[in-house]
Formats: structure tokens, sequence, C-alpha cells
């Protein structure tokens, strides 16, 4: 029995972790973009760096939570589901790292009149997807409050769909110094900084169907 | 001679052990939150503990609706009874050995010209009621209860199912004791009145006849788990998967507590000491009180559409299986007795006890097969969990292992 507790400790300890990886990655992703911004490369590719390591530490959590949950046969009705949410968090993570590597590569030129939007841009896509942390530890503790919380999640994603369709709109609208190949390049890391919202929505979706059948 | 007298109620035994634990573990078994392995072990333990500490209230019941006093009744009322549950088991209606093991004694009351005792008889009628519906009440209070506990608590998703899980491995103890204690009589009650065999000194305890013929009983009930009650598990789980795994905890901690208190004498004792009235020790069947249960969360929950056609076959098995069951016994009699010339039993004296009617079995060989039996089935079983024990260490270091591999590799 002793071994069982154990067991029950270990995984509960470790999709702790698994969450607090993703919100941190997520945090030093905002900082990464702002460093990028303020053209302060030094810290860029330390946060560049901190990300890759977040990542690295939730692969590997990821599949540790997987391999305990099937050998101890730990929630068998509702193992399936949490599995895809990790998975689901996982992506968002891997995004955010994906995307601190494609500017790290492409080195994008982003026009300091565009640097507030950007930033907005960000910090709204990175809080849809911070707000689903607090709903993912929810389901274990009160699976009741999930739906409330996942509001927050959704609003972000409707913010961050706007602020990316008005920061696309001035680019292509009311900037001229710039060309078109420089426009659609800007228009790509747009696209990589909305697609952390886009993700969080997504695994909301699944979160909020968890939430319902746990709690009926 | 005596031991193929006693074939049928082994296998009556043998098929209550493959079907009616599926009602104790099932659910635990098929959503895989005990392995079928683990829950065998428990449940045979616990089965045979439970019949032999506890078998003798509801075998009286059945004494009292009638006494056999020959071996060869007896053996064909088990071997009926075993023929009708086979039967109406093929046309796939919910079927109760406890049913079938009345309906045969009530065959050979009237085979034999003994009065079938009215008021033992309704008072079995009214439990078979009001089993189910005692259990639809115990899991909707268990079921508040339960769920208020996990709101109330706060706890975390995985520490509440690891204590399901615990929950149902000891409330699954309990089942199968209880099952032991209240079934035990449909598989050996018949023979209680046609043997007496000595007592059974086993240095710390001693068994006495009945306690000899319930280790049997209950041995092949054991025997019917571990060899044939995996499938109908793993199909109970699958089909009532929908339920949750406290639902399920409930429904089993329920149907327990329902067998456990139509056969705990000392209970009974208590509720007449406390000036209530007795409460009658019945067996009844683990099935039908599991489906009362079930039913119970789905009223409680709200679920409008209630299966009437389960219902009502449930209702139908209440009289289908002792008919059907009593006019087999019946004509089984008939035949045993009048082309084989077979002792089947004849009418009792009713100013004598059962036993002073009955013949006397000569019982030295019996004891002694019965002691080495035993001495068998411990050194066995003390075998078998040494090996189960290497297993599961074996299986942990392996992954172990393979874990460390697959890092060490990916790293």
């Amino acid at each position: 029995m002793a071994v069982f507790t154990r067991t029950t400790k270990n995984l509960i300890l470790k999709i702790d972790e698994f969450f607090d990886n993703v919100e941190l990655g997520l945090l030093v992703f905002r900082e990464g973009i702002k460093s990028y911004l303020e053209n302060d490369m030094e810290s860029f590719s330390r946060h560049l760096q901190k990300v890759d390591t977040l990542e690295g530490n939730a692969d590997m959590l990821q599949m540790s939570i997987e391999n305990e949950m099937i050998t101890h046969s730990i929630l068998p009705q509702h193992r399936e589901e949490v599995v895809k949410l990790i998975e689901e968090l996982d992506e968002i993570i891997d995004s955010a790292k994906r995307s601190l590597y494609e500017i790290s590569i492409e080195m994008p030129k982003i026009p300091s009149s565009l640097n507030k939007d950007f930033i907005s841009l960000t910090e709204t896509s990175t809080n849809a997807a911070e707000e689903l942390i607090p709903a993912a530890r929810a389901y274990f503790k009160a699976p009741y409050t999930v739906r409330e919380k996942l509001i927050k999640v959704y609003y972000f994603e409707k913010e961050t769909d706007k602020l990316s369709l008005n920061t696309k709109k001035r680019i292509f609208q009311n900037i001229y110094d710039i060309d078109l190949a420089h426009k659609a390049h800007l228009r790509y890391i747009i696209h990589h900084i909305e697609n952390i919202s886009d993700k969080a929505q997504k695994a909301a979706d699944l979160l909020s169907a968890m939430a319902i059948k746990i709690v009926i | 001679m005596i031991l193929l007298f006693l074939t049928s109620g082994l296998f009556l035994g043998w098929s209550l052990g493959a079907n009616d634990a599926s009602n104790i573990f099932g659910s635990a078994v098929g959503t895989k939150m005990v392995s079928f392995r683990k829950a065998a072990i428990i449940a045979s333990i616990a089965v045979i503990s439970g019949a032999v500490l506890q078998g003798s209230g509801t075998t009286d019941t059945l004494e009292k609706l009638g006494a056999v006093n020959a071996l060869g009744g007896s053996f064909t009322l088990a071997l009926a009874a075993a023929i009708s549950v086979y039967l109406m088991t093929k046309f796939t209606l919910p079927v109760s050995t406890t049913q079938a093991i009345v309906g045969a004694i009530i065959g050979w009351n009237l085979f034999t010209g003994n009065r079938t005792d009215s008021a033992t008889l309704s008072k079995i009628f009214i439990t078979w009621i009001s089993g189910p519906v005692l259990g639809a009440l115990f899991a909707i209070l268990l079921y508040i209860l339960i769920t208020k506990f996990k709101k109330a608590s706060g706890m975390h998703l995985i520490r509440f199912e690891s204590l399901i899980k615990i929950g149902l491995i000891v409330v699954g103890a309990f089942g199968a004791y209880s099952l032991g204690a209240n079934n035990i009589a449909n598989v050996m009650g018949v023979f209680i009145p046609a043997f007496n065999l000595q007592d059974l000194n086993l240095g710390l305890f001693s068994l006495s006849s009945g306690q000899q013929l319930f280790l049997l009983g209950s041995l092949a009930i054991a025997v019917g788990i571990m060899t044939y009650s995996k499938k109908v598990m793993e199909t109970v789980g699958a089909n009532i998967v929908e339920l949750t795994a406290e639902a399920a905890l409930v429904v089993v901690l329920a149907g327990s507590l329902v067998l456990f208190i139509f056969s705990s004498t000392g209970l009974s004792d208590f509720f007449v000491k406390i000036g209530l009235p007795a409460i009658p020790m019945v067996p009844i069947s683990s099935s039908q009180v599991v489906v009362g249960c079930v039913i119970g969360i789905g009223l409680y929950k709200g679920v409008r559409n209630i299966n009437f056609k389960l219902l009502g076959e449930i209702a139908l098995g209440w009289v289908a299986t002792p008919v059907m069951s009593g006019l087999f016994a019946f004509f089984s009699l008939f035949f045993i007795k009048n082309i084989f010339g077979i002792d089947v039993g004849h009418k009792i004296d009713e100013n004598l006890k059962p036993f002073d009617s009955g013949p006397i079995i000569p019982d030295e060989n019996m004891s002694d097969i019965i002691k080495y039996l035993l001495l068998g089935v411990v050194v066995a079983g003390l075998l078998t969990l040494f090996y189960f024990y290497l297993l599961e260490r074996k299986k942990t270091r392996e992954l172990k292992l393979s874990e460390e591999k697959f890092w060490k590799n990916m790293l």
C-alpha cells in the first residue's frame, strides 16, 4: 500500500510540475519577445534557452505521467482525456519554443512603430494560455469551477484575434515604407504569436468537455 | 460415493462463483481499476471465510423450508437447480441460484409429501423483493454521502480515485465475504440435513459438519471465480462502464450491505435485543440486488429511461425460476427413485428434528479427505501467492529498467 500511495503522490507532483513548466514557459516567452523588440539579443537568447529547457522538461514529464498512468492503472476512466489535455498543453509550450526559434533564425525586422502592437498581441495571446493553467489545475481539485475559469481563456483568445487583425491591417494598409515580402514576413510572425492563444482555446474546449463529464 | 453425490452441489457452486463474483468485482475489473488476478484471489479467500464463518444463518432458513433427508434427494435438487440456472442463462434471463434452489426444495416437498412452511416461504419471497429495493435505497444514501464528501473535501482527483481503488478492493472483499455467507446455502443447503459428519479438529479451531460442507462448497465457488469469472467480470464492467468510479463503489458497497444484512445472525440478534423485529436470514440474488442499486443511482441522478424490460425480466425470474426448477426437481426425483432405485428422501415426522429423521453418514474417510483437501488448498494458495509476488516484482523491475533505458537513449 505504501508503494501505491507513493505512486499517487509522485504522479500528482509530476502533473503540478508539468503545469509549472508550461506556465513558466509562457512567462519566459513573453519576456523573450519583449527582449527581441527592445533589441536586447543577449537577453533574448537567454530566454530562448530557458524556454527550450522548460519545453524539454515538460516533454519528459508528459511521457512519465502517461507511463505511470498506464502502468499503475490510474484514472482508467479519464486517462485518455487527461493524457490528451497534457498533450494539448505541451503543444502550447512547444509552439512558444518554436516561435522563439523561428524569430532567432529569421530575425524579422519589426518597425518600432509596431512594437506596442506586438507587445499587446504577445501579452493577450499568452494571457489566454496562462488562464488555462488554473482551469486545468482546477479539473483535478474542483471540477465544478473549471468552466467559470475558462471564460477568461475564451475572452483573451477573442482579444488576440482582434489585435492580430488590427496589427495586420496596420501593416498592410498604413505602413508604406516596407515592401510586401517584409509585410508578409511580419504577418507570419503574428500568426506564430497568435497560434498560442488558438492552441489554448483548443485545449479549453477539451477541458470544458472533460469537466462536464466529471461533474455529471 | 458421498463425494459423487456432492458433485451436483459443487457444480452449482462453481457456476455461482463464475457468475456472481462479477457482481462484486465486475465494475472494478471491467474498468481496469483492479486486476483480475488480484480480484480473484481476494474474492476467493473472502468467499471461503464468509461461507465457513457465517453461512449457517441462511442455511437454517432453507432447512426450515424443506429438510432433505437423503443424499440422493440432495444430489437431485442441486442438479435440478443447476440445470434450471443453465437453461435460464441460455435464454438470457436474469437468473438467481437462490430462486432455483428454493423451487427445487418445494419440488422435493411435493414429491415426498412434506408440508412447505408457508411462513418461511413468504419470508423468502418478501426478501427477494425487499433485497433489490433495500439495495436501491442504500445506493442512493451512499451516493449522496460520497458525492458530498468529494465536493467538500476538494481532494485531488487522482488521490480520490486511488482511495476509490482501495475502497473497491476492501468493499469487494466485504462483498465476497457476504456473498459466501449469504449464498453458500444455495450450494450446500440441501446437503446439510442429509449429512452428519463428526467435528474436524484442526488444532487452532474445529469445523462442524455444516462448516465442512460449506468449506467444500466455497472451494467450488472459488474455483468458479478463478477459472471462469474473468469474461463475465469484463462483460459486466463493459456494460456498466458509464458508471463513474464512485458510483461503482457505491453499487458494490450497497449490494454487499444487503447481502450481509440478510446473512448476519449477529446483526439480527442485535435487532431483537433493541426491540426491533429479527432480520430474516434468507439467501438472495446478488445480481438482482446489484440491478436494484444501479437503478437507485439512476433514479437519484434523474435518469428517465429506466429499463422496465429488465425489471419485468427480474419479476418474471421471481416466479419462472422456482416454478421451472421445482418441476425439474419433481420429475428428476421421480426418475432417480423409480429407475435407479436411489433413496431421495421421505416424509419427515414433524415431532422430530430434521437431523433425527435423516440418515447419518459414515464420516471417517470424508473428514480425512476434507482435512487433506484443506491442507492442499492452503499449501497451493501460499505457493500461488508467492509466485504472483515474484511475477509482480519482476514486472516492476522490468518496467523500471525499460524506462531508464528509454530516457538514457533520449538524452
